[in-house]
């Protein structure tokens, strides 16, 4: 993106030829053509082009500075970015004197305060009429202390800083040699060749003006690019045929809802009163039949306890198929906190038998066993006797078949033994204890 | 007395009901006939009037919405969607009120199982799935899943199905496991050997051989050679056996055609009460293989897909012997590989041609033949739209519609092969699938940033000027004037590429994917919190092992030796799966780093580049390449920020004495990274090639660091201690455009513009061009 456009290009060029036309008009031009936003690239051009004393002639010069100057009039002279080129060129020993007096009028430098009327004068009748015996310069210090940005400019990072300008003399062009010469410019003929060396200022500044781009030349660094992530193996997608994942139909649409009715109705019975075998029997088929009949025959962990008392066999049936259910654990949880009976041991014990009991499980159940027989001591000695003996009985049945691990519940069970020694199940499970010390 | 009065008065109604359920009932049937002979007017007719008799049953709104989808040929599947939900709903408020209102007795379980939802839920997922959103598929099904016992067995097969194929497209090896684990115990096939299957197994293996059935003596052989094979690394022995199996292909098409795709016959026998016990067999046995597979260990793969080709022996091979195919590719024998693909005879069938294609594709791209892999790809996917044209009344075409999945491949592939439009087109397509995968959003960041390599980026420049540097020759004779310009902007005139790549777009990937991966990392964390000491030993202990994981398998052969503790197999294979994922995990986000810092730099933002080549820096156990990648970005981004001292800090991490740099990084470290290729593939040099050109060699990287110390002294004035920098720089990359400008700067600094003028004419990458004199005209 070079900085100006063409047009504008041609329209700087062309005010900075207007050596001839007071200055202020030329400025009145200026701000007639550019807005307020383009000031800065222009600015920027001419102090491209201003760097090199040779290029620009001294009217162009001034008229150069001028519109620096003008763009920026609003402002502090600290805050126009480009002050301390100007004030580089007023101190510049170098420089011409009246380039040099001319950028102090328009800083109004002590006596220097005759800006307007310098204005009102074309470039040229300026330079004619400078008085060449001025001589009263500032030191480059001073200029700075009073004008210079004490801020950190527009710069924005240290290779902005230090970029360098990046207009290089062409090699091939000797050193030396002074441009501004008339001697390459001899006049040739219309159509003849032109003597080498000739060459044309116009036509080098407006390609300049027109090639410039922001920013100047400063050290690069590389970047390198990071490298692409590694295609793994399993990135590129090995397809499989997958299963056909079809939509179902629903073919329980207005089906016989009847199905396993008959072992609802039994099992409804059956918490009520003991089924006939031939009624079992039907109940334990059917069961077998439909391996997901469990789940709709309607006993619930609620109802659980009510079919384990008329029912146990039924009940261990049920309990066996529902093993792998979710709800297994609030089906023994009904289990342990129902009253105990000979029904629910009988239960429990087949079903040890049977599937594989958690143990968190079978702790509790025996620990509800004992409690029961120790309050049952308030009620009735006859039935707490006959509690101890069946918890005795099923104990060692456990025991015997390795189901549980006496050592977790050694103490319990020692304690339960003694305070019922006086009944014979309990000496004698106090004698398997001890063998198994 | 109370259970009395209501048994009358059921008896009472059920009379009435008996009729009206015999009619409806009938009707149902009839719907059902007409739906499974495709007649859908006829019983969409038949299920409105059931809905007229039945008001809002949802099953009958269910099965409507079903038909209405099939008559319009699978069109409309948001419909479906919606249609399905508004009747699980329904359903769902049905079964609350009764549970309320009816008391306890033996009603209850029936009016409850009227309005169960369970087909319906499935139907959903089944839309889900065949609409790609696994992830959505497999969170629908999940409670489907915890309450699966009371379930009809075919419904449950085809929740467990549906959820590991899900779990396989997600690659959630956990969630697979979990619903694996439940199948096993369901129906009994067990990891690693299994007692009854294996000696009945051995015993037809054994009449196999005896009738010179060529299948089970090839997989014999195959496991017995490979191993030879790995043991001596013989690549003769390998020819040999490819003769030998070419041979016993040859004669085995002569003797009797291999058998087409199982298709997974055993979904088609929905309705009928039981399923074949052996085809769920063999097809859990081919789902635990695609398990190893996943998990890549491959050595227990390959025994379990001997076990699986023996229970495939009486039926049907071919996706046994595609899956041995994916085994040997995962393995590397990309030969093999294809001999396999090929004698499965996927590519026969319509249906699975396109499958053929891409996977063949996929084997000719890791060969590295770009060429032929994009030609397969394109077949691939024009088998796919052929057979969307061709049946587009069956849903499951829709998920045998795999061009998504071949269009992620074609990306990678044109991403390779440096075509990052086209490359970004197929991601973008793929991004229906994969938007929830942060590798995804990596590749199309990679896209942007190879697009401004290549200079295709809209605001960038066109390639001939990219990267070049010009100087503008102005003015004639005395007035000649040299501009120097590095990347010239050139407009872009109207070059309407399609994508918008841009590295604005690269920033949102780079961070959409790092919130992806940050998101599964911190689910894995909030998961694994509790095997977290397991997986931290493993990860002590099998440091050398990721790319297959030897020392598991070795106890896990040792252990299946004495029989039983498969259990542990899994487990381990899973947890060097979670390993291996972790690695790659970590590996991502390392590349994530380095281009969020790239990225940034490009946008002439050094703060987040910065701070983002300072996590890469802050990472643990960073590749060397991308601790390079940090330093070099950090430093730069600092310079930008004013902070030379601490740039040069981490530029002279590497300085070796005063003025030499060591390699930042081995062409070794490239290796990891080179795929985790198993040590024995036998195409290694293949595959080299096929990358060597993405990575950044070692030597350049010593050139980027004299270069950018040099640039960092000039920077700073010292350009006699940067002058050395330069010529070393130089030296190693003698056409860098910014070597050469740092150069020409630092001699111009010290007034040697002749130097400077000479050095851009040696430079190969300096173009000298005339002004634009066309200003003068106006």
């Amino acid at each position: 993106m070079t900085i100006m456009k063409m047009e504008e290009t041609a329209i700087v060029w062309t005010l900075l030829q207007s050596d001839l036309r007071p200055i202020q008009d030329v400025l009145a031009e200026f701000n007639s053509k550019f807005t307020r936003s383009r000031y800065f690239p222009v600015c920027s051009s001419l102090s491209i082009l201003l760097q090199d004393p040779m290029i620009l002639r001294s009217t162009d010069r001034l008229i150069a500075f001028a519109i620096m100057h003008q763009c920026y009039s609003s402002v502090k002279p600290s805050l126009n970015p480009f002050v301390s080129e100007m004030i580089n060129a007023a101190c510049n020993e170098q420089a011409e004197k009246y380039e040099r007096a001319f950028l102090l009028h328009l800083f109004q430098w002590n006596s220097y305060n005759n800006a307007k009327e310098i204005f009102k004068l074309s470039a040229a009748d300026y330079i004619k009429t400078f008085d060449p015996s001025t001589n009263d310069f500032p030191e480059l210090g001073e200029l700075q202390r009073e004008y210079g940005n004490k801020a950190d400019g527009p710069s924005s990072h240290m290779f902005a800083d230090y970029a360098l300008k990046k207009l290089l003399h062409d090699p091939d062009v000797p050193r030396g040699c002074d441009p501004n010469s008339p001697e390459f410019d001899v006049q040739v003929q219309p159509g003849g060749i032109s003597k080498i060396g000739s060459g044309d200022r116009n036509e080098a500044i407006s390609g300049i003006l027109g090639s410039l781009t922001m920013g100047g030349l400063a050290p690069r660094w590389i970047r390198p690019c990071p490298p692409r992530y590694p295609v793994h193996q399993s990135e590129l997608l090995w397809i499989d045929p997958d299963n056909k994942h079809e939509l179902v139909w629903d073919d329980k649409m207005c089906a016989d809802t009847s199905r396993g009715a008959t072992v609802r109705d039994l099992l409804v019975k059956g918490l009520k009163v003991t089924l006939s075998p031939t009624e079992q029997e039907d109940i334990t088929t059917a069961l077998s039949n439909d391996p997901k009949l469990v789940y709709h025959c309607g006993i619930t962990p609620r109802k659980l306890p009510q079919l384990v008392e008329h029912n146990p066999q039924i009940a261990v049936e049920i309990l066996t198929k529902l093993i792998n259910s979710p709800e297994i654990v609030d089906y023994f949880t009904a289990l342990v906190s129902m009253e105990m009976s000979l029904h629910s041991m009988e239960v429990v014990n087949r079903l040890t038998t049977a599937v594989e009991l958690p143990k968190e499980f079978i702790r509790m159940f025996i620990t509800n066993c004992i409690s029961s027989c120790e309050n049952a001591k308030q009620q009735d000695k006859y039935m707490q006797n006959r509690l101890v003996r069946l918890v005795c009985v099923f104990l060692q049945s456990l025991i015997r078949n390795n189901i549980i691990d006496v050592k977790d519940l050694f103490i319990e069970v020692q304690a339960f033994c003694i305070d019922f020694s006086r009944v014979r199940e309990a000496a004698g499970l106090f004698r398997l204890l001890k063998t198994l010390e | 007395m109370d259970s009395i009065s209501s048994d009358a008065a059921r008896d009472g109604s059920i009379c009435d009901e008996a009729i009206v359920l015999s009619v409806t009932s009938a009707l149902a049937k009839d719907a059902l006939s007409y739906f499974q002979s495709g007649k859908f007017h006829e019983c969409i007719d038949i299920l409105i009037q059931l809905n007229h008799k039945k008001r809002n049953d949802p099953k009958v709104l269910h099965n409507i919405a079903i038909a209405e989808y099939f008559k319009n040929a699978c069109s409309n599947s948001k419909k479906l969607l919606e249609d399905l939900n508004t009747v699980k709903k329904q359903s769902e408020e049905f079964a609350k009120e009764p549970l309320e209102a009816v008391n306890p007795g033996s009603n209850v379980s029936v009016s409850k199982h009227q309005f169960d939802s369970t087909i319906t839920t499935l139907n959903i997922a089944v839309t889900w799935f065949h609409l790609h959103q696994y992830a959505k598929c497999l969170s629908i099904l999940d409670p489907l899943f915890l309450n699966i016992e009371p379930l009809d067995e075919t419904i449950a097969l085809q929740i467990c199905f549906l959820m590991l194929d899900s779990a396989l497209a997600c690659h959630d090896a956990v969630k697979f496991l979990e619903v694996f684990g439940h199948l096993d115990k369901s129906f009994g096939v067990g990891f690693g050997t299994h007692e009854e299957i294996g000696s009945t197994m051995q015993l037809s293996s054994n009449q196999v051989s005896k009738t010179s059935s060529l299948l089970s003596s090839s997989a014999a052989s195959d496991a017995l050679k490979s191993d030879l094979a790995a043991a001596e690394s013989g690549l003769c022995e390998e020819g040999l056996e490819y003769d030998n199996v070419l041979a016993e292909i040859e004669a085995e098409k002569r003797m009797k055609p291999v058998g087409h795709i199982p298709a997974n016959n055993l979904l088609k026998t929905i309705g009928e009460r039981s399923i074949l016990t052996v085809d769920v067999k063999l097809e859990l046995q081919l789902y635990k293989v695609r398990f190893l597979l996943l998990t890549r260990n491959v050595k227990l793969a390959k025994r379990e897909v001997k076990h699986a080709m023996n229970i495939a022996q009486k039926r049907d091979s071919s996706m046994a012997l595609l899956l041995k195919s994916q085994l040997e590719y995962a393995h590397g024998n990309h030969r093999k590989a294809i001999k396999l693909l090929l004698v499965s005879g996927i590519q026969k069938e319509l249906r699975t041609s396109g499958i053929f294609n891409n996977n063949l594709g996929c084997i000719y791209y890791q060969l590295g033949k770009y060429q032929a892999a994009s030609v397969l790809f394109s077949k691939a996917l024009r088998n796919c739209s052929s057979l969307r044209k061709d049946n587009p009344v069956k849903l499951f075409s829709l998920s045998q519609d795999k061009s998504l999945l071949i269009t992620y491949n074609c990306g990678v592939l044109y991403l390779a092969c440096g075509k990052p439009l086209l490359a970004a087109q197929c991601f973008q397509k793929a991004s229906l699938v994969f938007c929830r995968q942060p590798l995804l959003w990596l590749r199309i960041a990679e896209c942007c940033i190879l697009a401004l390599q290549k200079g295709l980026l809209e605001e960038g420049n066109t390639s001939s000027d990219r990267s070049e540097i010009r100087v503008h020759v102005i003015g004639k004779g005395k007035w000649r004037q040299l501009m120097m310009e590095e990347n010239g902007f050139v407009e872009l005139g109207g070059s309407a590429q399609w994508p918008k790549l841009s590295l604005p777009l690269a920033r949102v990937c780079l961070s959409n994917s790092m919130y992806l991966l940050n998101v599964s990392l911190m689910n894995d964390y909030s998961k694994s919190d509790l095997e977290s000491p397991l997986s931290v030993m493993i990860n002590e202990t099998k440091e050398a092992s990721w790319s297959d994981h030897g020392d598991a398998d070795t106890n896990s052969e040792l252990k299946e030796a004495k029989g039983g503790m498969n259990q542990d197999i899994i487990q381990n294979s899973l947890s060097a799966y979670k390993d291996i994922r972790r690695r790659e995990n970590h590996l991502l986000k390392q590349a994530l780093l380095a281009n969020m810092a790239y990225v940034e730099l490009e946008l002439e933002n050094p703060i987040k580049a910065l701070s983002a080549a300072n996590s890469l820096l802050q990472l643990p156990d960073c590749s060397k390449i991308y601790v390079f990648l940090g330093h070099i970005y950090a430093a730069e981004a600092l310079c930008l920020l004013n902070r030379p001292g601490e740039a040069g800090a981490h530029l002279s991490a590497y300085l070796l004495g005063q003025e030499d740099f060591k390699l930042p990084f081995a062409q070794e470290d490239f290796d990891p990274w080179r795929m985790n290729m198993s040590s024995d593939c036998e195409e290694t040099s293949d595959c080299s090639t096929g990358n060597a050109r993405d990575s950044l060699k070692p030597e350049e990287a010593r050139g980027a660091l004299f270069a950018n110390l040099a640039a960092l002294f000039a920077t700073q004035g010292h350009y006699d201690q940067a002058r050395p920098f330069i010529q070393h720089a130089l030296a190693l990359l003698p056409s860098n455009v910014q070597a050469t400008i740092t150069a020409v700067y630092i001699d111009l600094m010290v007034g040697r513009s002749q130097d400077a003028v000479a050095r851009l004419k040696q430079c190969t990458r300096v173009s000298f061009v005339p002004g634009r004199l066309e200003v003068r005209a106006s």
